[in-house]
């Protein structure tokens, strides 16, 4: 009977371990196929998102990209580890022990400072390379060097071999040491040159280190994000640096499509490498070698061998091409670096702009206003057009980041609404181009509340304790309660500051909020789990989309409005492409597109007033005048609202200050 | 014995600033067995190596035929290898592995008349030689096994097939029997002996076990310290060693300090000994070898010398008796058994007592003192020669 009950339970703590791991992985497989755009409400099959995925230019890019540096990576890598490898086994031991240290310590060293080190290096080297081409170019004529190097796909590359070579090595290196040292000299003896005996025999002795390592390495380069982030510049994305930058405005149900794919796709390889090993290791035991098949035995032949010799370099030869080709075709074409937001474009947009102007558009993320501004100081944003916010406009103007740009090439400039134009950030309109705008206000679930909200009260109120969510960052949060209070959402004023953070602490302490979130929010309130919780007006269309039960307000004590503006980089190579760039998305059409993607105001006064019309025409209904007002707020709520402007160090110190006494 | 076919003048590597070979000079002759013996890092298989072309020595020269080859590669020496542990490819079968010399093999093409252009050797050619070889070395049958899958004796034949199959002039054997166990040890040295005599080439064969030695060579080379000790045929080596060194290292030996009277008489303990030797100065010191096997055991009052038994062994076809002859123990081997304590005289003819001139091992060997010890010292198999670090 004991027994009995032992192995019940056993078993079903088995499959709670089961469930535990591949409960989340189930979850995103089974709503990669759902219908509509939530993670949370199921409503019905699909073949949606996989469609979309692969119509989504900036996920396949990334694909590619991901693809073509971990292949070139690893090849590259493997080849360059056993080496090593080799170089390491015929060393005295104690040097090879040095070295087999040595080479361990990039596996066990923090991603981040690997990154970091490495970003902080090639851009050293650029410049010195810059100071080096420059005088070289004057001495002499015959060659020019560019005197201008950037992050992009070759230092990608090069990063992520040098984070390979050393798992190769590692597998390598056990399997050199395990072969009988004589082999070499055996096969010497019997007539090979060494670099015929590494073929013939060290080459199938460490055959499975070889595999293995490579594998490893592969997976490795697949597999990173912080690394790439580093060392990828403007021009080049890898996947899960994609993905990340477009968890910034929405998560996307493409994003479980991907991650599906990138499962089954792991899942497979795995299960092939091991039924391999499986038949292997039965087909060992058997004792005799399954003769070779009617196949392998004409490849064997010397007509076949050289057959097998054509074959081998011609695919080498399509695979050089290929990759000078297509690195080829991005240099010779004009291009223009664009960074901005996830999920923030109509990629038809890009698509469209490439094919008017011939210009190739690189088109990447970041995931805030920080993340940018910290990769910029790096000297790893390379990119020609930004698209920040506000705050962080003036900051970069403060700290002579931006171009002046050339109006004279932006007409379409002249099609933005006076309203948005030479505002806070940019008063003498030298910097920025108005790209879209949005307010900040309460998104509430109203079968969940007593009676409609109208002021921040609600986010205080010890009535919704336990399911309110507040902003998870110091600045939107510390606004709300700045606006409750009346205050100026740009006051440099300690008392009002402390004020503010004393409501949300006590808020906080009676438990009335839920969590702190970001994008989380989209499933909490989709899914009826939380009533109340502070975002942007276009999320809450998004959302809505998924539970008809939520309402949006502006609270009647005002709010933040922002401005995501287009700027270029001081310095920037593109700077012509740049500003066609601008002037092409300022235009009335590209607005009124983008506006219906993204659900966020137009800066364009045509396109503004032009939207109600575009909609009726292109999905047959009218547009709810409710939710335009919520998409671009009349001039009467925006007066209540304000911009952020970049606060003095002194606050912005104080602002971290409290935000780690608040404990978030 | 035909004509010379290696010569090694003044050869010397170092390893470290260590002299492994010193100045070793020995010519070997076509179609002999030549056994380098001698203790682990005596050198043999350094020297072994320098032929091979595996290792490249610091001064001196290795001719082949006449022609210097030190710095020819070991792919291009008419010289095949038997290595320790025999070395097989783990992954190919028998048949690869013993085709796999012919496979590297390019000869002038018989359809091109400027003889430039290289060609393979037929598969049918390698088929054949491959057959040919696994029938000579008694594997027929074999060819598709995995050689993980063969027996030490199996691994053995198909190393020594392996080399063979290329017709070498020469076939070097880096200790090939060490791994294999007493018996097939035994049968393996005749089938070496057996398949030296049927190919008709030179073997240079490297062993730490001297009864291997004397069972199969020609000649042998006894090394110690990187330099040789003696060269000379199996008998030459056993009844007439040069030095204490190779009269203990071949066999069984008691060293005894004595003092060469005249020609033909020694005297040791006092007492003088006829015998056969002869060359010495007057009243020179030498060491006297006395072979255990040479010495009859008397009753104590017809005894040359007498003395008291202090050891006995069963040894199967003789006893092994430690006599102590005034502090000095000698080892006996006799069939007629005496109990421990009793005291015996004990007689030597004058052809069992062989004369040398004192050299740098003398006091170092012959003493039975530490009897056990060093009987056993001689079957602990040898570790690799020149550590893993070459």
């Amino acid at each position: 009977m004991r027994r009995g009950t032992n192995s019940l339970f056993s078993r079903v703590f088995t499959a709670l371990v089961f469930l535990f791991l591949y409960a989340p992985i189930l979850l995103l497989i089974v709503f990669s196929f759902n219908a509509g755009n939530s993670n949370i409400v199921w409503s019905g099959f699909s073949l949606n998102w996989y469609r979309e995925l692969f119509r989504d230019r900036l996920i396949m890019q990334s694909v590619y990209t991901t693809l073509l540096v971990s292949l070139l990576a690893t090849a590259i890598a493997t080849a360059a580890g056993t080496f090593a490898a080799i170089g390491f086994y015929s060393l005295r031991r104690r040097q090879r022990a040095l070295l087999n240290t040595v080479n361990n310590i990039p596996m066990m060293n923090a991603d981040i400072v690997t990154g970091v080190a490495m970003c902080l290096f090639f851009v050293a080297f650029f410049t010195f390379w810059s100071d080096f081409a420059a005088w070289f170019n004057g001495i002499q004529g015959a060659v020019t060097l560019p005197t201008r190097l950037t992050l992009g796909f070759g230092t990608l590359l090069l990063a992520h071999v040098t984070f390979n070579i050393p798992y190769v090595i590692l597998s390598v290196g056990p399997k050199l040491r395990q072969m009988d040292k004589n082999l070499v000299d055996a096969a010497q003896d019997l007539g090979c040159t060494w670099m015929q005996a590494f073929w013939k025999v060290i080459l199938p002795e460490i055959k499975p280190g070889i595999v293995s390592g490579a594998l490893t390495a592969f997976t490795m380069s697949v597999d990173d994000f912080i690394i790439s982030y580093f060392t990828a510049g403007s021009s080049a994305s890898t996947l899960a640096m994609t993905i990340y930058g477009m968890t910034k405005k929405r998560v996307t149900p493409k994003i479980n499509a991907i991650s599906t794919l990138l499962f089954v796709i792991v899942l497979l390889l795995l299960v092939a490498v091991n039924v391999r090993e499986a038949l292997l290791e039965r087909r060992g035991a058997e004792g005799p070698r399954r003769s070779p098949g009617p196949v392998a035995r004409a490849l064997d032949t010397p007509r076949g061998r050289v057959l097998r010799r054509c074959a081998a370099g011609g695919l080498a030869a399509c695979f050089l091409a290929a990759v000078v080709l297509l690195t080829g075709a991005t240099n010779a074409q004009p291009v223009v670096n664009v960074c901005s937001w996830g999920e923030y474009i109509d990629e038809d947009l890009i698509t469209q702009f490439e094919e008017e102007t011939g210009i190739i558009v690189n088109y990447q993320t970041a995931e805030s206003n920080e993340a940018l501004y910290s990769l910029l100081k790096s000297g790893a944003g390379d990119y020609d057009v930004i698209v920040p916010s506000d705050y962080m406009i003036s900051q970069l103007i403060e700290e002579d980041m931006l171009a002046e740009l050339d109006f004279g090439n932006i007409p379409n400039y002249s099609l933005i609404s006076q309203r948005f134009k030479g505002l806070s950030y940019d008063p003498e309109e030298r910097y920025s181009v108005p790209y879209a705008w949005g307010t900040v206000g309460i998104i509430y679930n109203t079968s969940m509340v007593e009676e409609p909200i109208t002021s921040w009260s609600a986010m205080f109120d010890s009535r919704y304790a336990g399911e309110v969510l507040m902003f998870r960052n110091s600045r939107d949060a510390m606004g709300i309660a700045l606006s409750y209070l009346g205050y100026s959402l740009n006051t440099t004023d300690g008392t009002e500051l402390r004020e503010a953070f004393q409501l949300l602490q006590d808020a906080k302490n009676r438990g009335v909020y839920q969590s702190f979130v970001m994008d989380e929010i989209f499933q909490k309130l989709e899914g009826g789990n939380a009533a109340i919780g502070a975002y942007y007006a276009g999320d809450y269309l998004t959302m809505r989309e998924n539970n008809e039960d939520l309402a949006f307000v502006v609270p009647e004590e005002g709010s933040n409005w922002f401005m995501d503006a287009m700027c270029v980089l001081k310095g920037a190579p593109h700077k012509e492409e740049a500003e066609a760039w601008i002037n092409f998305i300022a235009s009335t059409e590209a607005n009124l597109k983008n506006m219906d993607y993204l659900w966020y105001g137009s800066p364009n006064q045509e396109a503004l007033e032009q939207y109600p019309a575009y909609y009726e025409e292109l999905y047959g209904e009218a547009l709810d005048p409710e939710d335009y007002a919520i998409i671009a707020a009349p001039p009467e709520v925006l007066e209540k609202c304000e911009v952020y402007l970049v606060l003095p160090m002194e606050i912005r110190k104080l602002y971290n200050d409290l935000w780690t006494e608040l404990g978030i | 014995m035909s004509k010379e076919l290696i010569r090694l003048r003044d050869l010397c590597m170092a390893y470290d600033g260590e002299l492994v070979l010193d100045h070793l000079n020995l010519y070997i002759n076509d179609k002999e067995f030549l056994t380098l013996l001698g203790p682990s890092g005596c050198g043999k298989t350094t020297t072994l190596r320098s032929i091979g072309g595996f290792a490249s020595p610091s001064s001196g020269d290795v001719l082949f035929d006449g022609v210097r080859i030190n710095d020819v590669p070991p792919y291009r020496r008419q010289i095949n290898t038997v290595f320790q542990k025999y070395a097989l490819f783990p992954h190919l079968n028998v048949y690869e592995n013993i085709a796999f010399g012919l496979r590297m093999q390019r000869r002038a093409d018989p359809g091109d008349p400027s003889g430039r252009r290289k060609t393979r050797l037929p598969e049918g050619e390698i088929r054949e030689r491959v057959m040919e070889m696994l029938e000579a070395v008694s594997l027929k049958g074999f060819e598709n096994r995995r050689t993980d899958a063969l027996s030490g004796g199996q691994q053995q034949r198909v190393a020594i097939a392996r080399a063979l199959v290329n017709r070498p002039k020469v076939l070097l054997l880096d200790e090939p029997l060490g791994a294999l166990d007493l018996k097939l040890r035994k049968d393996m040295q005749i089938e070496l002996k057996r398949i030296q005599q049927q190919v008709g080439i030179t073997f240079i064969y490297v062993t730490h076990d001297q009864e291997e030695a004397l069972t199969m060579s020609d000649t042998i080379v006894v090394m110690d310290k990187g330099t040789i000790q003696q060269i000379g045929t199996p008998e030459d080596i056993y009844n007439e060693p040069k030095n204490a060194f190779v009269a203990d290292f071949i066999g069984e030996s008691n060293i005894i300090d004595g003092v060469m009277v005249r020609d033909n008489l020694v005297q040791m303990y006092g007492r003088q000994f006829p015998c056969l030797d002869g060359g010495f100065s007057e009243n020179e010191a030498v060491d006297v070898v006395i072979r255990p096997e040479d010495i009859d055991i008397v009753p104590v009052e017809q005894g040359q010398l007498t003395g008291t038994v202090t050891n006995v062994t069963f040894k199967g076809m003789q006893y092994d008796i430690i006599v102590d002859f005034r502090g000095f123990k000698w080892l006996i081997q006799t069939t007629d058994h005496s109990p421990v304590g009793a005291r015996i005289g004990i007689k030597i003819d004058p052809d069992g007592i062989h004369v040398m001139k004192k050299s740098r091992y003398s006091g170092m060997y012959g003493d039975y003192s530490s009897f056990s010890d060093e009987y056993d010292e001689l079957d602990v198999a040898e570790p690799e020669e020149g550590g893993d670090e070459t």
